[in-house]
């Protein structure tokens, strides 16, 4: 399971003052952490909803290259601007990146993708369009389709795409989860190179016991054929949720890391 | 890296269970470096004797890990990861072995009795047999009596494992044996049995040879056959 943390975003009241007073230690600090807990990928996201553009331009220049110069760990630059993911992009001075992400959007596809292309990084790609998130998995396949179409176009590999079905909470309509799974199922079938992806925690959003929610979402969806998960590394629940789905759906060979945390 | 160095890197990546360079190893830290495959390869390259392969890279490393799970400090899977190595080792040296005139340790024939589906112990033994340089022929779980035997006269084999996990099944394995009688062929195989509810007095009670405990005990009964 590929495990991109979720920590490093300015919306968390204990992280935008990071960012807000430049505070190159704490940042370290907490990439160090995260990377330590076992994330694959940290996904960094400095919009506080704030700044002018150009600010979040300058804030993402400095936080990727603040964690990029201590911290040897892939980065997915998270933002619905190209500008700010191509500040982030340039200040990776080609490590491996994730940009995410893109929707199937015309604005999206013509300005994002083609970074993903130029930058040669990973892609999130959301199974949504200008319309909003579609209702049934069939058109959620299709904003996929098309977002697949402009990568062909802009040199995009299947391999470097991950498709995120979109993840609602299930508090609010509990046939969520199912309609998700559903997605991601079909997006397999027809993407067999692309990876998949999930934002994890939107599940349980509203309900008790989140992490046991996520948990159980997590380990359905890895049947499912799920590929990463934006998500809580240092979560222990979860963290043992990927130990043991991986163990039990065939992708931990010679059980190295389930019994490297259980024996 | 000459010819001691990378014996020595062979049997470590046994003992690790790294198969090939993307395996993690019983240790930490170990995926991306040559394992098994790798470094047997370059062995052969490096026309290193296969027979010193076999005995300084693979039997001592088993020996090792039969240790180590034992003391419970390895678990089954790494000891299937180790075994598997061994499996992958043979595959390279197996043309060479032959061309030295080098033969196998002898035919095995395992099988699970009539009745009994159980055949993970008996899947295990199968793969360290295989491992310690035996040719083995695995007849599967549920297998007549009268199978049993008619395989192991066609193969001209010189062992027989038989494993049953059930106190109403093992008692087939008495069968195995007086049928192997019956057809002449006893003295010509040694009959080796297992399984939870068998035990070294029921080995003798029904004419086998021994009772294995499990696959490590099994390997060590054979070494004490002087085999």
């Amino acid at each position: 399971m590929i495990i991109i943390g979720e920590q490093i975003n300015a919306t968390r009241s204990d992280v935008k003052p990071i960012i807000e007073n430049r505070r190159e230690d704490k940042l370290i600090e907490l990439a160090q952490k995260l990377a330590k807990a076992g994330a694959t990928y940290i996904d960094v996201n400095i919009g506080t909803g704030k700044g002018t553009r150009n600010d979040e331009v300058d804030d993402m220049r400095w936080a990727i290259k603040t964690i990029s110069d201590k911290v040897d760990i892939p980065l997915c630059i998270d933002s619905a601007d190209a500008a700010v993911i191509e500040a982030g992009l340039e200040a990776r001075e080609n490590k491996p990146a994730m940009i995410n992400s893109t929707k199937a959007e015309k604005k999206h596809l013509e300005c994002i993708v083609p970074l993903a292309g130029r930058y040669n990084t990973s892609l999130v790609a959301l199974a949504m369009d200008e319309s909003g998130i579609p209702k049934t998995p069939e058109e959620r396949v299709a904003a996929c389709r098309k977002i697949a179409d402009w990568c062909a176009k802009y040199d995009v590999p299947m391999e470097n795409v991950f498709f995120d079905p979109l993840v609602l909470p299930v508090v609010t309509d509990r046939m969520q989860c199912l309609l998700t799974l559903n997605t991601l199922v079909m997006i397999k079938k027809e993407f067999a190179e692309a990876k998949t992806v999930i934002g994890l925690s939107n599940v349980s959003f509203g309900l008790p016991a989140r992490a046991m929610l996520n948990a159980a979402f997590l380990q359905m969806a890895m049947y499912a054929g799920l590929d990463a998960a934006i998500m809580d590394p240092l979560n222990k629940t979860l963290m043992q949720a990927i130990r043991t789905g991986e163990a039990l759906v065939g992708k931990d060979r010679h059980f190295r890391k389930y019994t490297r945390k259980f024996r | 890296m000459n010819e001691q160095e990378l014996i020595e890197k062979i049997a470590y990546n046994v003992i690790q269970g790294r198969v090939v360079a993307e395996d993690e190893g019983f240790n930490e830290g170990l995926e991306g470096q040559p394992a098994v495959t790798e470094l047997m390869e370059q062995a052969v390259e490096q026309n290193i004797d296969a027979k010193k392969l076999v005995v300084e890279c693979l039997t001592g490393s088993m020996e090792d890990v039969g240790e180590k799970y034992d003391k419970g400090i390895y678990l089954i899977p790494d000891m299937l990861a180790s075994a598997e190595c061994v499996g992958a080792a043979m595959d390279i040296l197996g043309p060479r072995l032959a061309k030295a005139g080098i033969e196998s340790k002898g035919r095995f024939i395992l099988a699970t009795v009539a009745g009994d589906l159980h055949d993970i112990g008996k899947n295990i033994v199968g793969i360290m047999l295989k491992g310690a340089g035996f040719e083995v022929i695995d007849l599967g779980n549920d297998v007549s009596a009268d199978h049993i035997v008619e395989e192991t006269r066609k193969n001209n084999a010189q062992f027989l494992g038989l494993s049953a996990l059930l106190t109403t099944t093992m008692r087939e394995m008495e069968k195995v044996v007086k049928a192997l009688q019956n057809e002449g062929i006893r003295d010509k195989v040694r009959v080796l049995i297992g399984g939870a509810p068998t035990s070294d007095k029921f080995a003798k009670q029904i004419g086998a040879d021994a009772y294995c405990r499990d696959a490590f005990h099994a390997v060590d009964i054979l070494r004490k056959m002087n085999i």
